[in-house]
């Protein structure tokens, strides 16, 4: 037991050295995010007032933003970190270690999750500061949300990830997913009911009535937060079902390293 | 027990167009506290073979055992003993600095700072890191890179470590210090290493056994001694004052020695080959009767690089013959 709070440490420790000696790295990219969105902001602002299609309001905007930016880092986490861990060698040394890879990686991902909470919440306080619209930040009820709307953003970062290391040619789609997340958030439920099947889709939507119209998480209908749960671990399961069959073909094939 | 034992060992990588074999049922022991070199030529298996054990190859068939357990059925107690500086690869983080490494890959294997400490000073102070401590590995040399992904092994304190090629690509000093801090290591801690490398200079230096493999295949498992033993060359090089002696040259071609000569100007230069003393007392008597003043005799010296061309050489030659 000690040896696992120890390897813990040990990840948690790697992750804080990485984000502080490479700060710069880490500013500027909160910085294109802030910037990012405030060309969508004032960009949609400028055409449309408040009522888009869909319902999506400037308020909304800011949720779906949120959520789009947490689901980047989850997932680059997953299939952009460990394939590069695989090319340059220390996958490898991660797979060798008694407490055992998948400890690791799920270390590895919940200290990851912490960073940009951290991160996304300093980009949300900025973003509501500039454009003058307040969010309810409730944290009983948005933090389970987030997490749950994340289950399938991870599924897909597992089935990825795991993917690109049998077949190193699927590392050049990774970026497209960042534009189906887009997506994703962007389908308006009321005209595309199935789409709450879809992972981000039904937790974007919940989040927004819980940071918009400040709604509890117990007051939401428990069917839609039922298929939020269910959605999501099932999309995570078929994506840790997927990474392990891989790891197993790339350890018969040789793989984990760079061959 | 024995430390590490490997039986039938098979892999076979198939890609699209061919099949390679890149382990051929390969099998060998390793006791506790031996070091242990895996010679071979580029491409031998060693890398597989060392994999394999590690359990990030899946073998096709065949048994392995880390102190009685087994890399696919009991990884994490068989890898709570294991440590390994794998070819070809970073093995550790660029961005990090040596220390942040040392501590990170132990913290992985369970060993915290506070335990770990003391020991982790003494590995950078026996592989001379310790002015480097702090300096992130990308701005380190080749070799200091290397050193610290050993370092990172060792750190692990585990019973068996494995290094695969560890002087590929570094330059003669540093190759030498790594070996003498290596030795240093097997002869104060209790540990089991097994080397692989395709440099029989660095085995012969390191190890007490070499486990020679070749095409997939082991073809010697013997001690350093007696390697050298097999092969040890019985020629002799013998010379000679005074480049002119026909009468001598003529008479030793008649004797059934195999003799090779050459003269500069001002010496006689023999090579023969003397199966017993008594022949070499024969050759004595012979120059002697010359009035052929003999000036120095040196038995060629065996060295493993002989005898693993030789052995591989044969191998290779056993194998086009079957093919
Ligand atoms: N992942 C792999 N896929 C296909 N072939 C491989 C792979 N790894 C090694 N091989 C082949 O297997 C043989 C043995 O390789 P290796 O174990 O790396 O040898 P060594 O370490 O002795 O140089 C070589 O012919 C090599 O090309
Ligand atoms: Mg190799």
């Amino acid at each position: 037991m000690q040896r696992y709070f120890v390897a813990m440490r040990a990840m948690i420790a790697r992750n804080l050295i990485n984000m502080r000696r490479y700060i710069f790295n880490t500013i500027s990219g909160l910085v294109t995010m802030y910037i990012v969105f405030m060309l969508l902001f004032l960009g949609i602002r400028g055409i449309g007032g408040a009522a888009l299609a869909g319902g999506t309001t400037l308020e909304g905007l800011i949720v779906s933003y949120l959520l789009w930016v947490l689901s980047i880092s989850a997932y680059s986490d997953l299939a952009w970190d460990l394939n590069q861990e695989a090319q340059v060698g220390t996958l490898e040394q991660l797979y060798i270690s008694p407490i055992g890879f998948n400890w690791l990686n799920a270390f590895n991902l919940i200290s990851g999750l912490g960073l940009s909470f951290v991160f996304s919440g300093v980009l949300l306080v900025v973003m509501m500061l500039t454009t003058g619209k307040y969010l309810s930040v409730d944290l009983i009820s948005v933090l389970p949300l987030m997490i749950a709307s994340l289950l399938g953003v991870y599924g897909i970062g597992f089935a990825m990830g795991g993917l690109a290391l049998v077949f190193k040619r699927i590392q050049a789609f990774f970026q497209i997913f960042q534009f189906v997340f887009v997506a994703f958030l962007a389908l308006p439920l009321d005209r595309f009911p199935w789409a709450q099947f879809l992972p981000l889709t039904m937790g974007g939507h919940l989040l927004r009535q819980v940071m918009i119209h400040g709604t509890r998480l117990w007051e939401l209908p428990a069917t839609s937060l039922a298929v939020l749960a269910l959605t999501g671990i099932c999309y995570l399961a078929l994506g840790l079902i997927t990474f392990e069959w891989s790891a197993r073909i790339a350890k018969r094939k040789g793989l984990l390293g760079h061959y | 027990m024995s430390m590490l034992e490997i039986k039938n060992l098979r892999k076979t990588f198939a890609s699209k167009k061919q099949k390679v074999v890149a382990v051929d049922d390969v099998s060998f022991t390793v006791q506790a506290g031996e070091m242990v070199g895996l010679l071979g030529p580029n491409g031998a298996g060693k890398t597989t073979i060392i994999k394999s054990v590690l359990g990030i190859v899946e073998p096709d068939s065949g048994t392995i055992s880390v102190k009685g357990f087994d890399p696919s059925r009991q990884p994490k107690q068989l890898l709570s003993h294991t440590a390994a500086v794998l070819e070809g690869s970073r093995n550790i983080y660029w961005r990090l600095s040596v220390w942040e490494n040392i501590c990170f890959f132990a913290g992985i294997h369970g060993i915290s700072v506070a335990v770990g400490k003391s020991y982790f000073e003494h590995l950078l102070t026996t592989f001379n890191l310790k002015e480097k401590r702090d300096s992130e590995v990308r701005l380190l040399s080749q070799g200091m890179k290397q050193k610290v992904a050993i370092c990172c092994a060792l750190a692990k304190q585990t019973s068996l470590v494995f290094l695969d090629e560890p002087t590929l690509g570094l330059d003669v000093e540093t190759s030498y210090e790594l070996r003498d801090a290596l030795k240093d290591l097997v002869q104060n801690e209790q540990r089991t290493v097994v080397v692989s490398s395709h440099d029989m200079d660095v085995i012969q230096d390191v190890c007490q056994r070499a486990i020679i493999v070749s095409n997939g295949r082991v073809i010697a498992d013997e001690k350093i001694s007696d390697l050298l033993a097999l092969f040890e060359s019985r020629t002799f090089k013998l010379v000679v004052d005074g480049a002119h002696h026909p009468e001598l040259l003529s008479e030793l071609n008649q004797m059934v020695l195999p003799v090779s000569s050459s003269t500069n100007d001002r010496q006689l230069i023999l090579k023969v080959n003397l199966p017993t003393a008594r022949d070499l007392y024969a050759l004595i008597d012979l120059l002697r009767e010359h009035g052929a003043e003999l000036e120095t005799i040196n038995q060629e010296a065996p060295d493993l690089e002989k005898v693993f061309v030789n052995l591989v050489r044969k191998e290779r030659e056993r194998c086009n013959g079957t093919l």
